[in-house]
């Protein structure tokens, strides 16, 4: 009998740690959402991209302290002087419109996905995806529309943004960025929700079976662009 | 109670398994040629109670020592630029087909066995 028990409680801890195991290692590979390698080398660079991401982002927290800082140093050095606060003013209203600030307001958000269609069943492939030209076409209607910020997943519109094709994914302001697109727009949400109407843009995209939604929402934060811009040919003309 | 036993173990490891946070994608491998290992035993395990000459303490060491000796291979393995874990796979696979042979072989005879004496009775 006791012997029994000594059995039955060995094959139950060991089922324990089979199923664990089991259990744990799908979860891995269904989080890690790319071909499982048991390559040295590869794991290797892997782990080597997630540290450096790791370092850019702890270098960045680092620069927003120093410009909180910053701001601060410079709150302190404008007090009791109308001059410089209105010159700081006009820096904040200068960062606002070229989007190097983080801004709130009533919007859109439009959603560019691509079609769910099975491809195979598709003359064209191409057309079931969202390209750099539909992203392009859709911006320009909504600054048409009196759009004043715009970020397309985060990244955001700025004097020196460009959209560009990079193959499977676009490039805007030289970042990476993948479908589904979420662009969000900061204006008068009636007036950019004109996106819609019959024989707009997002019809064009609908017909082409492209996932397209439209929100319109009281409250949207657009993050501030976090790169940095440099001019160097161009000069003030006197 | 041994089978109330294997059915708690399951239950529990299944549970903890699905809550516990995922592990480093590095040591998934290591952890993938464990379970192979361990499910060698298993299989193993079941065919030398078939054979009737099943010993629980050379069951848990196989199970137990195959996982980690296999991790093991696996590391030297990777220091080395050489793929062991191919074979240890080969190895533990093989052995799994042909304790399945043989618990599939026991399985049928005895099933046609049964057949054969209905029929017997039968006539």
């Amino acid at each position: 009998m006791k012997n029994k028990k000594a059995i039955s409680i060995v094959l139950g801890l060991m089922c324990f740690a089979l199923t664990l195991g089991i259990c744990v290692q799908l979860k891995t590979v269904k989080g890690s959402n790319s071909v499982i390698s048991q390559n040295y080398e590869e794991n290797n660079l892997k782990a080597e991209v997630l540290r450096y991401k790791e370092k850019y982002d702890n270098k960045y927290k680092e620069l927003e302290k120093a410009e909180k800082e910053l701001e601060e140093e410079r709150q302190k050095s404008i007090e009791n002087n109308s001059y410089l606060e209105q010159k700081e003013e006009e820096i904040k209203q200068g960062n606002k419109i070229i989007g190097m600030t983080e801004v709130t307001g009533a919007g859109v958000i439009v959603t560019l996905s691509d079609s769910k269609k099975d491809a195979s069943t598709a003359l064209n492939v191409s057309e079931l995806l969202v390209h750099d030209a539909d992203v392009l076409s859709v911006i320009n209607e909504l600054k048409n529309a009196g759009a004043e910020a715009i970020s397309i997943n985060d990244q955001r519109l700025v004097p020196t943004s460009s959209i560009v094709c990079g193959g499977n994914i676009i490039e805007i302001n030289g970042e990476k960025v993948g479908a589904p697109f979420e662009i969000k727009a900061i204006g008068l949400p009636e007036q950019l929700a004109a996106l819609s109407r019959p024989g707009g843009y997002l019809e064009i995209l609908k017909g082409a079976t492209v996932g397209v939604d439209l929100k319109k929402l009281n409250s949207i934060t657009i993050p501030k662009y976090t790169g940095v811009i440099t001019y160097k040919y161009a000069q003030n003309s006197k | 109670m041994i089978a109330i036993a294997i059915l708690i173990g399951c239950v529990l490891g299944a549970i903890l398994g699905m809550n516990t946070p995922m592990i480093s994608y590095t040591y998934s491998s290591y952890l993938a040629i464990a379970i192979i290992a361990a499910l060698d035993s298993v299989f193993g395990g079941i065919t030398s109670v078939i054979k009737k000459n099943f010993d629980l303490k050379i069951f848990i060491t196989g199970f137990f020592g195959n996982a980690i000796l296999s991790i093991l291979l696996t590391i030297l393995g990777e220091k080395l630029n050489v793929d062991i874990y191919l074979a240890a796979i080969v190895v533990f696979v093989g052995r799994m087909f042909t304790n399945l042979a043989i618990i599939r072989r026991y399985y049928v005879d005895k099933w046609s066995n049964q057949l054969k004496e209905k029929n017997e009775k039968k006539d």
